[in-house]
């Protein structure tokens, strides 16, 4: 046994059963006399077994000495103080195995640490800071968190000591990050494209419950905070009021979603490196999606090749089509605008982490942040939201609100050069679509409902989605009225739906995620 | 939003309209109708300035067409193409009286 002044340290050795507690308990008692509410740790390095006899002296210990650790317990004795709810009572660590990186391949360089492949289907994510338990256990509950939300994730099976610190170990079957297949395989740029967007919208449409993970505008804040006094102090102030703006979101994003954390197993498509996992804004996001396909590399492009194995051009084009997937659009402008937002707060996180990094300090950081901050200045005077997704609009499904749809519909029209007659039959079929939700969706109750416009180039076509949680019901399922009967035959309704069905040149209606989804086309 | 000038002398009546005759603005134009109607025989309905037009505008037209049918006669004038061709598609052009 060992003592200090601020710690009682106690080593374990051997068994401890009913033969030799007694004895056992008299000898700590003695090491813990005179002592108040000092930390207490039991070292059980050498510890082979322990009875119930035995872990009743823990539980007397840790009654008048609150603050008790136990180390480098074996998994046999892991396994019984795991058994008996030990561990959920106070502090165990286990002895943890060593584990050598030397000469392994490294496979990803994260923030955090770096990623091993040990051997065929082992990697390990060393980390680099000594006390890194508590990140290693952060990310295995986010990465946790992630998979039960439904996120395809690799969660580390076991903790190892690797060096002075300690590494997560994986299992990990053949699987290629993506930047890698992009390096080599330059060819299957828009298959790559299209997984990484899949995936990316997966996460931003994962809503997570409240409180499980930090929240990504916060960070962003802070940046934004940090920046004041290297800006001037309208562009400083106009900067850190956009974030603000931008709404809070439940939604889940990754916060390093670069081609190395997404890896194709087989096929499947799985998301590593999860320690940064939050929720927030897509435009958070994208910044630093922004960052690892270009912005980094801006000004020297050889770097972008250095970290993710391609080339800069290759890493442009494959920026473009990811916004475009992402988007939902081909229209070059609407992908610039969203590209500009992001640069914005990419280029906000870039230029403070070079500075905190002494980057002012040496004549390429210097470069660096000149070159960073010249395109923010101006990209701050040709924007005055981070906001990009004004192609949907969220209303209460109530008749009164119809002037709002309207509304919504029509700004979206005049954007492009829609026909008079055309305009009428989108907005006569959007009505029809919403006082069907008004009428029946929710009644008695209420509800919401949202509304998606895109328009498209080449041919230019308007798509009009309506989403709401109401009782499942496809209208287009109804039976059409006759319309050759004379006027006293006629019914008085049942045109809405038929109507929307003969002026559009699609309508469609799916059931999905708890939610009826119904889809206007019309071709101008 | 959707105006409504109505001219009535003795036994006819015009009603003309002007922008839109949707879901919330419908109930406006059947209220006029009820309240004037009663000993109209010949009623006219001017569309030269209706914008558009949705299903609850084809029902209030239809309820007033059968109205009118029992009591004299109804026509609808200066029909814009947009709003023709929805008369097209539902019959209405079959069942109305337009000019």
């Amino acid at each position: 046994m060992s003592e200090t002044n601020d710690r009682v340290e106690i080593k374990l050795k051997g068994r401890i059963d009913s033969g030799n507690a007694a004895a056992i308990e008299t000898e700590i008692q003695q090491k813990l006399s005179g002592k108040e509410n000092v930390p207490v740790l039991f070292d059980m390095t050498d510890l082979e077994y322990i009875s119930s006899a035995g872990l009743r002296i823990l539980l007397r210990v840790k009654k008048s000495f609150p603050d008790l650790t136990i180390t480098n317990a074996s998994s046999e004795v892991y396994e019984i103080l795991e058994m008996t709810g030990f561990t959920e009572m106070m502090k165990v660590e286990k002895a943890y195995r060593v584990m050598s990186v030397e000469g392994c391949e490294v496979i990803g360089i994260g923030a955090n640490g770096i990623v091993y492949r040990v051997d065929q289907d082992t990697v390990v994510k060393a980390y680099k800071n000594a006390d890194a338990l508590e990140d290693i256990q952060h990310e295995r509950e986010v990465a946790r968190l992630a998979l039960i939300l439904g996120i395809p994730t690799a969660i580390s099976y076991d903790v190892v000591r690797v060096g002075d610190s300690y590494g997560s170990v994986f299992e990990l079957l053949n699987a290629r990050p993506f930047s890698s297949i992009l390096a080599e395989h330059p060819e299957k740029i828009d298959w790559c494209a299209k997984e990484y967007v899949d995936l990316l919208k997966k996460i931003h449409g994962t809503l997570v419950p409240e409180g499980k993970l930090p929240d990504l505008k916060d960070t962003v804040i802070g940046w934004a905070e940090f920046m004041q006094e290297y800006l001037p102090k309208d562009k400083g102030e106009k900067l850190l009021s956009m974030i603000k703006a931008v709404p809070h979101d439940d939604h889940m994003v990754h916060g390093d979603y670069h081609t190395k954390n997404v890896m194709l197993q087989g096929d499947e498509v799985l998301l590593i490196d999860m320690d940064t996992l939050a929720v927030g804004h897509p435009i958070f996001e994208l910044a630093s999606v922004f960052n690892s396909l270009q912005g980094y590399a801006e000004l020297d492009h050889s770097l972008l090749k250095s970290f993710q194995g391609y080339d800069y051009e290759i890493g442009r084009e494959f920026l473009t089509k990811v916004l475009s997937l992402y988007l939902g659009t081909t229209n070059p402008k609407k992908i610039q605008e969203v590209e500009d937002k992001a640069r914005i707060v990419g280029y906000t996180r870039m230029i403070r982490r070079s500075i905190r990094r002494k980057g002012l300090e040496t004549e390429q950081g210097r470069a660096e942040i000149a070159f960073w901050k010249e395109r923010l200045l101006k990209l701050l005077d040709e924007y005055d939201t981070l906001l990009f997704t004004p192609d949907e609009l969220v209303l209460d499904a109530v008749e009164e609100n119809l002037p709002l749809l309207q509304e919504f519909i029509e700004k979206h029209l005049e954007e492009t050069n829609c026909p008079a007659k055309a305009k009428m039959q989108i907005e006569l079929a959007s009505e029809e679509i919403f006082v069907n939700i008004v009428n029946y969706a929710y009644a008695p109750e209420k509800g919401t409902a949202t509304v998606r416009v895109e328009v498209s180039d080449d041919p230019v076509c308007v798509t009009i989605t309506f989403l709401d949680r109401g009782v499942p019901y496809d209208p287009l399922a109804k039976e059409d009225p006759d319309v050759t009967l004379s006027a006293e035959d006629r019914e008085i309704g049942g045109l809405g739906i038929f109507l929307t069905k003969k002026t559009m040149d699609d309508v469609s209606y799916e059931y999905k995620d708890g939610q009826n989804i119904l889809t206007l086309k019309k071709n101008l | 939003m959707l105006n409504i000038e109505k001219r009535i002398t003795d036994t006819k009546a015009v009603f003309a309209l002007e922008g839109r005759l949707d879901t919330v603005t419908s109930p406006d134009l059947e209220n006029a109708l009820k309240a004037s109607i009663e000993k109209i025989t010949d009623l006219e309905l001017d569309l030269g300035k209706l914008e558009y037009i949705s299903s609850a505008g084809l029902r209030v037209l239809l309820s007033a067409h059968k109205t009118m049918n029992k009591q004299g006669s109804m026509k609808v004038t200066n029909v814009n193409s947009a709003i023709s061709e929805i008369f097209e598609v539902t019959g209405f052009s079959d069942i109305l009286t337009i000019e």
